[in-house]
């Protein structure tokens, strides 16, 4: 998704800020926005802006069609024989706008609240922390007691949560009141909003929310300007970084002001107002009903659908066994339009009550059947789940026939296109004026030249990207099939960093309290021997450089490799000890982000020391909490601490030297690559093929997709994603297996095994389309340990390890596991896969899936299943014995 | 994108004013640049003069190879193309990966290419039955690239292709199965059934009609269907002259068996009588009875048998009497083809072109057998591309010389091959006949071919103004490959820039975007 600039709308701002109140109603503006159709640029902004300031506020629900209308057609239609019928449900996203006000109030003398609202519809969760005075940093601290209202869950030690209500039924807001007790040291409240049904986050420029309640906070960046300019406390400035591609936007500031008066150094009253966006999804529906008129031997066809607004019907009849879209003869239902000669319009009539609309077209009884798509306006095309719809006529009279989605894709690919073209051509043109617009707005504002051209080359970027997902998976040459087996043609072992020998089983060698001993490397290297007994080949060891946190995860020093895990003579020792073992070793190397030594002349820590001391240059532009002067970020920004920018030569260069030194100081074999949606993959190759690690492997972790909090059964943009960040790397690393680990919680929490193999009959996750790149596992220090930020469904774990332990990737198995009852089991698992020789490429061959039962068999050689149901190898010339068992679990092996 | 202009004066009060103004845009030339000569712009372009000369700063260290060269000759006469999929439209012409090519080839005008080279192919359009044409999956794509506003460049095929598998028309095969002779056939009897034999050009061998006049009806549909696009969209036509599209015989049939010198295609039941009674007529009837004898095979290297060797038939008088006719077939089969398309799209504003092979395999021997097999031949050791340079000139025709990615310490030693000294051969035959030389890559992508490319296009002396790079598709656009092709367009822009910069007469008014973008869009508000 690209970024759109904000800036068309600056020119409106005069307008919404006499009219704020009025405009961003209960339910915000109606916006069209397309289905399967990009039109998300400025022009079409300015456009639902102007459209609001002339209309009152319209709801933008969808509203069903009541039954009643439906009873008309079939009176009229009676005697027929319905041939065919269907409901088929379509979703429009649209974007719901609206505002989030936040409001800092005096009630008595010592008496101050914050109340916080949205006017849109949504279950609003207030996330919220407080810094102390005296605190540096941008962590958060939990508020006192007192200032947490009733219904506000704690979550760890940083934050609560608090849902907004409406106040009374009529309000058009939800808000949250906090009593802000000012006697204690709080000097800032910081928070961000979460809208739990789509689970977005709503930030401000990319950072929390930060209400300072002190004069003097540190400043971290989001608070300079408008303090100056306009007075009020708690400067929210204009832009957000939308959360993934979920597609909010915060869009541009409003301010009333203020009534000053004095407390508690320099306390204000003020009451802002940002604009806030969301993509709703509004479900509609379009019934189709065909019936074959006995007398005049026609089909007649009647399409009711509950779509608001105009909705005319793009249409074409399919006949003598061709699957092209064929104009009719005549005639017509009234006011049908011929379209370039490919098909013909005919508009719905609306509904007397106004709830969508209706339409009859009577067909000759030779043809086979009606394609239609519908186009609400120009830029809004509906289809049903990306083909035409389709109304068979020739198909069986006896039952009405279930138009799914396979029937619809009979429908050659040619004739959604010649559909399609005219809708999809047109928005092209469009879209490189608006970019030429975006570029002049910018331009003119800040003359910026960098920054225009980094927009048209991550444009570029972008364009090239998309046409190099789809090339990839319609061009059978370059698909990942024929990734695969030119890799199994080569037996022999290879070692690449993306792979190692293809044999590696890892350790993770640490949780999040292996900090607190302050001997860890030492208590590790007394585990050595019997961690090779285990079976691994691969030991990953915690971040060892000085951090700011104890666990390491915020590095400062790279080259101080004392840090709570031991000193660096430790640390060296317990590598020695692995390698007499022969266990390699795995850094976890911290790339993405560095915390600084010194603050900047405006008080910003973003001046390194040590051996590498950078300055603001190496930190990324785009994050206005530390003022570097770099480029943008090639990825995502981690929020904590100054995200380096990686596009620096000079960066680059002291992050290769770091890594060699790595590598000969302290005898790391590869790296366990931290965070690494940071930056671009493309950086990473440089560094794997400067410090040519034996194995690597990156955490790209995000999340994967749900619909209504139940997980979606295709996680394939998700696995994308990893995969397409492995490629960036030119498969130099390694990635873990996140969508693996998701799926598995699915299946096994909620007994639906049959989510474990995805409609090729694959593995669902990236080891199913990149098995030699996975990292599979199923627990680490962030998703387990005591910080449980997604823990694996408890009890299941050995069904996990069953999984991967069996399976084609690298797996990864957790400490906390080697140390707990499943330790034995685990060891099996271990032993099998190195006795049977099942390596990060094996094949996998699923035997069953059902809803409580899932099997394979693995290089011929491995049957695996997992799930309460039964299964067993089938009886053939092989001979298969029980190789290890458990609860819900059974792998045999053939002797 | 976060430009936060909240508090900052000036940047408000330039805001405010060009609030009001409307803002026109178009696409002019293949760079964005920006100049307004008010005063308060003045201000703000010396403002940010100091970034814009820092980022290229930036830009330039990323393409070192250009630094080498102290004074290259201007790129910025070089229009740069980029080819579509071989199989963009289908059989059934449908246009595969629609969505594919669109977000592709706004990426590309982004980047400021010119233009789209499309492969027509014959197979597809006039599938079915002779003079029934369909050129919707054509029309659809040209309307893509108008509306996206490049370039388009039509490749006619008339010519089938391997990967992806198109072959001839449906009509035409259907004659093949009956009458084998109307294809190339080698020594084994073994047809190719790609292209039409050269030898059938003037014989009404479908159904009743010549291939020459079927292929002068495609152009004929070919050109009242695109009509609208004519010399706007449309600036160039390639004709296809053979196997692959190339002016060649398809000598070397097995692709991944290049080690050999190939084959002669002269056993074709029209060949065989043709030379027959070419023989006849200049004497020797019993150089007519067949191709020569001592001739190697396909994988056999030219040296294990005696025709190619030093002193071997090559030069002896038969050699001469049958690579004469040989060559003679092949350059008059390019005559015809031409002289079709130019009476065909004369005044049409659109420019012809026809494309050679680059038969660098062992070149560096003095029979050159590579060459001699596909047909280029030149009597008592005369320039071999002369006469046919000569066809190009007198049909007006530009000649697009493939492999301009190849150097010459990339290819195996053991294969006599240099790629340079034989385009700098082919380009000296052109310049001396006034034939406009255009530029292709290879279509597998070879080391250091961006680099070599680059050296090619800035060659004084052939002056190449235009070159396609083939071929779009997912390795073209995977993130590696893309990245090194994004450095070559910048550098064909970059040095056009260079001389933009000193041309310009107030620096700090006019601010280069396209500098290192080589954008699309040239913007002016105003």
């Amino acid at each position: 998704m690209p970024t759109v600039p904000i800036e068309p709308l600056l020119h409106h701002s005069s307008l919404l800020r006499h009219n704020n109140r009025s405009y961003f109603g209960a339910s915000g503006g109606f916006s069209p926005a397309s289905l399967n159709l990009r039109c998300h640029f400025a022009s079409k902004k300015l456009h639902s802006f102007r459209r609001r300031s002339a209309t009152s506020v319209r709801s933008s629900l969808a509203i069903r069609a009541s039954s009643s209308d439906t009873a008309v057609f079939e009176e009229t239609t009676q005697s027929d024989d319905v041939i065919f019928k269907e409901n088929f449900p379509v979703q429009r996203i649209q974007k719901a706008e609206g505002k989030i006000y936040v409001r800092l109030k005096q009630v008595k003398e010592k008496d101050w609240e914050l109340s916080v609202g949205c006017s849109l519809p949504g279950k609003w969760i207030f996330h919220w922390g407080v810094s102390y005075v005296g605190d540096t940093g941008s962590e958060w601290d939990q508020p006192p007691e007192d200032m947490r209202p009733p219904g506000s869950i704690a979550i760890k030690d940083y934050a609560i949560e608090t849902p907004l209500k409406k106040l009374s039924e009529g309000d058009s807001f939800d808000e949250v009141t906090i009593n802000l007790n000012l006697e204690s040291e709080v000097a800032a409240l910081n928070f961000v909003l979460k809208d739990e049904e789509t689970g977005a986050w709503y930030q401000h420029k990319g950072r929390d929310f930060k209400v300072p309640l002190v004069d003097d906070l540190p400043d971290n960046g989001n608070l300079i300007g408008a303090k100056k300019s306009f007075g009020a406390i708690g400067q929210l400035s204009n832009i957000v970084i939308k959360p993934d591609e979920s597609g909010e936007e915060v869009k541009e500031k409003s301010k009333s002001s203020s009534d000053v008066t004095k407390e508690r150094k320099g306390l204000e009253e003020f009451y802002e107002e940002i604009p806030i966006s969301k993509r709703v999804a509004d479900d509609n529906s379009v019934s189709v009903i065909a019936r074959k008129c006995p007398e005049t031997s026609k089909n007649i066809v009647s399409i009711d659908t509950d779509l608001p607004g105009d909705v005319t019907v793009h249409w074409g009849v399919c006949k003598n066994g061709s699957k092209k879209w064929e104009i009719p003869a005549e005639p017509y239902p009234e006011g049908t339009l011929l379209f370039k000669n490919k098909a013909l319009r005919t508009r719905l009539q609306r509904k007397d009550d106004g709830n969508g609309s209706f339409g009859l077209f009577s067909l000759d009884g030779e043809l086979e059947g009606l394609c239609f798509v519908l186009k609400l306006n120009e830029n809004t095309w509906l289809n049903y789940r990306g083909e035409d719809f389709y109304v068979p006529f020739l198909s069986s009279r006896s039952l009405p026939v279930k138009t799914e989605a396979a029937q619809a894709s009979e429908i050659t690919r040619k004739t959604n296109k010649k559909v399609s073209d005219s809708g999809f051509t047109d928005e092209i043109i469009t879209e490189i004026r608006n970019l030429a617009i975006d570029i002049s707005y910018h331009k003119n504002q800040k003359t910026n030249v960098k920054e225009v051209q980094e927009n048209i080359l991550q444009e570029i970027e972008k364009l090239a990207a998309e046409a190099y997902s789809i090339f990839r998976s319609t061009t059978p040459a370059f698909s990942e099939e024929g990734v695969l087996e030119a890799e199994t043609e080569k037996p022999e072992i290879k070692i690449s960093s993306g792979t190692g020998s293809g044999f590696e089983i890892l350790c993770q060698g640490f949780n999040w309290e292996s900090n607190k001993s302050g001997r860890w490397y030492m208590e590790l290297q007394e585990k050595a021997d019997e961690l090779a007994k285990l079976g691994f080949t691969f030991l990953w060891l915690p971040p060892p450089t000085e951090s700011v946190s104890p666990e390491g995860y915020m590095p400062k020093d790279l080259y101080n490799l004392n840090s709570r895990y031991g000193t660096i003579d430790e640390l060296k020792e317990t590598v020695k000890k692995f390698h007499k073992v022969g266990i390699k070793v795995l850094g976890d190397a911290v790339l993405n982000h560095r915390c600084a030594h010194f603050k900047n002349d405006n008080g910003v820590w973003n001046q390194f020391g040590g051996r590498l001391n950078w300055d603001d240059r190496a930190v990324v532009a785009d994050d206005p909490h530390f003022q570097g002067r770099g480029n943008k970020s090639s990825g995502d920004n981690f929020h904590a601490a100054p995200n380096i920018d990686h596009s620096q030569d000079f960066v680059r260069k002291d992050i290769k030297e770091w890594l060699c030194w790595m590598r000969e100081e302290v005898g790391y074999d590869g790296w366990r690559l931290d965070f690494v949606r940071g930056f671009w993959g493309g950086y990473v190759k440089d560094y794997m093929d400067a410090s040519k690690p034996y194995f690597a492997v990156g955490e790209y972790w995000d999340s994967l997709s749900y619909t209504y909090g139940e997980m979606d059964y295709n996680q394939d943009a998700h696995r994308q994603r990893i995969v397409d960040w492995i490629n960036a790397t030119s498969g130099a690393a390694g990635a873990f297996d996140v969508t693996t680990k998701g799926i598995l919680h699915a299946a096994l929490q909620k007994c639906e095994y049959w989510r474990l193999s995805d409609p090729k009959g694959k593995p669902p996750g990236v080891v199913g389309w990149w098995p030699s790149r996975a990292v599979t596992f199923i627990e680490n220090h962030d998703t387990g340990s005591t910080q449980g930020h997604w823990r694996f469904p408890g009890g299941k774990e050995m069904q996990g390890y069953a999984y991967i332990l069996t399976h084609p990737g690298t797996p990864a198995v957790f400490f906390d596991h080697i140390y707990s009852d499943y330790r034995s089991q685990i060891a099996s698992l271990i032993s099998l896969r190195n006795r049977q020789k099942l390596h990060c490429r094996s094949e996998v061959k699923i035997e069953k899936v059902e809803r409580d039962v899932y099997a394979a068999i693995i290089d011929e050689k491995v049957a695996m299943k997992i799930g309460p149901g039964h299964y067993e190898p089938p009886n053939g010339s092989k001979n298969w014995s029980i190789a290890v068992e458990g609860n819900d679990y059974k792998v045999w092996e053939t002797s | 994108m976060e430009v936060s202009v909240i508090g900052n004066s000036q940047a408000r009060i330039c805001r405010a004013e060009l609030a009001c103004r409307e803002l026109g845009f178009r696409f002019i030339s293949n760079r964005v640049s920006f100049c307004n000569p008010s005063s308060k712009w003045k201000e703000i372009g010396i403002r940010c003069s100091p970034m814009s000369v820092k980022c290229e700063a930036i830009v330039s260290d990323q393409v070192p190879f250009l630094k080498s060269t102290p004074k290259p000759r201007s790129l910025e006469s070089v229009r740069l193309f980029v080819g579509l999929p071989l199989d963009t439209v289908s059989g059934c012409n449908n246009v595969n990966h629609m969505k594919a090519i669109t977000a592709g080839l706004k990426a590309l005008k982004l980047l400021g290419v010119e233009g789209i080279e499309l492969p027509i192919f014959w197979g597809v359009v006039e599938k079915e039955a002779a003079g029934k044409y369909e050129w919707s999956g054509y029309l659809a794509v040209a309307e893509i690239v108008k509306k996206v506003g490049l370039k388009l460049h039509a490749s006619l095929c008339f010519n089938g292709s391997k990967n992806p598998e198109i072959g001839l028309p449906d009509w035409v095969a259907k004659i093949g199965e009956a009458e084998q002779g109307i294809y190339f056939t080698d020594r084994y009897g073994k047809p190719y059934k790609d292209c039409l034999s050269f030898a059938v050009d003037d014989v009404p061998v479908l159904d009743g009609k010549t291939p020459m006049e079927v292929y002068s009806g495609f152009c004929e549909s070919f050109k009242s269907a695109f009509s609208d696009y004519m010399g706007n969209t449309i600036t160039g036509i390639t004709l296809g002259l053979g196997p692959d599209g190339e002016l060649r015989y398809p000598s070397h049939q097995q692709d991944t068996k290049l080690s050999g010198a190939g084959e002669f295609q002269c056993y074709d039941t029209h060949m065989l009588s043709a030379l027959k009674h070419y023989a006849e007529s200049t004497g020797s009837p019993l150089w007519g009875l067949g191709g020569p004898h001592d001739a190697p095979a396909y994988d056999q290297q030219p040296h294990y048998s005696s025709f190619f060797s030093d002193g071997g038939s090559w030069e002896s008088q038969y050699g001469d009497f049958f690579l004469s006719w040989y060559s003679s077939l092949l350059i008059s089969h390019a005559d015809r083809v031409l002289s079709v398309a130019s009476s065909a799209f004369s005044g049409t504003g659109v420019s012809l072109c026809g494309k050679l092979p680059l038969l660098h395999q062992w070149h560096k021997l003095s029979s050159q057998p590579s060459e001699l097999t596909a047909g280029f031949y030149s009597s008592n050791g005369q320039d071999r591309y002369e006469a046919v340079a000569e066809i190009f000139a007198k049909n007006s025709c530009r000649m697009i010389i493939p492999g301009m990615d190849l150097s010459d310490e990339h290819q195996s030693p053991g294969s006599l091959s240099s790629p340079e000294s034989l385009l700098a051969h082919i380009k000296t035959s052109c310049k001396k006949q006034g034939v406009l030389v255009s530029g292709q890559n290879s279509s597998a992508s070879v080391p250091g071919g961006f680099e070599r490319i680059v050296e090619n296009l800035k060659d004084e002396n052939a002056a190449i103004d235009l070159f396609t790079y083939q071929r779009m598709g997912a390795l073209f656009f995977s993130p590696e490959h893309f990245q090194a092709f994004t450095v070559f367009v910048r550098n064909l822009n970059q040095l056009e820039l260079s001389s933009d910069d000193q041309a310009a007469e107030n620096e700090a008014e006019t601010v280069n975007i396209g500098s290192t973008t080589g954008a699309a869009a040239s913007l002016q508000a105003a």
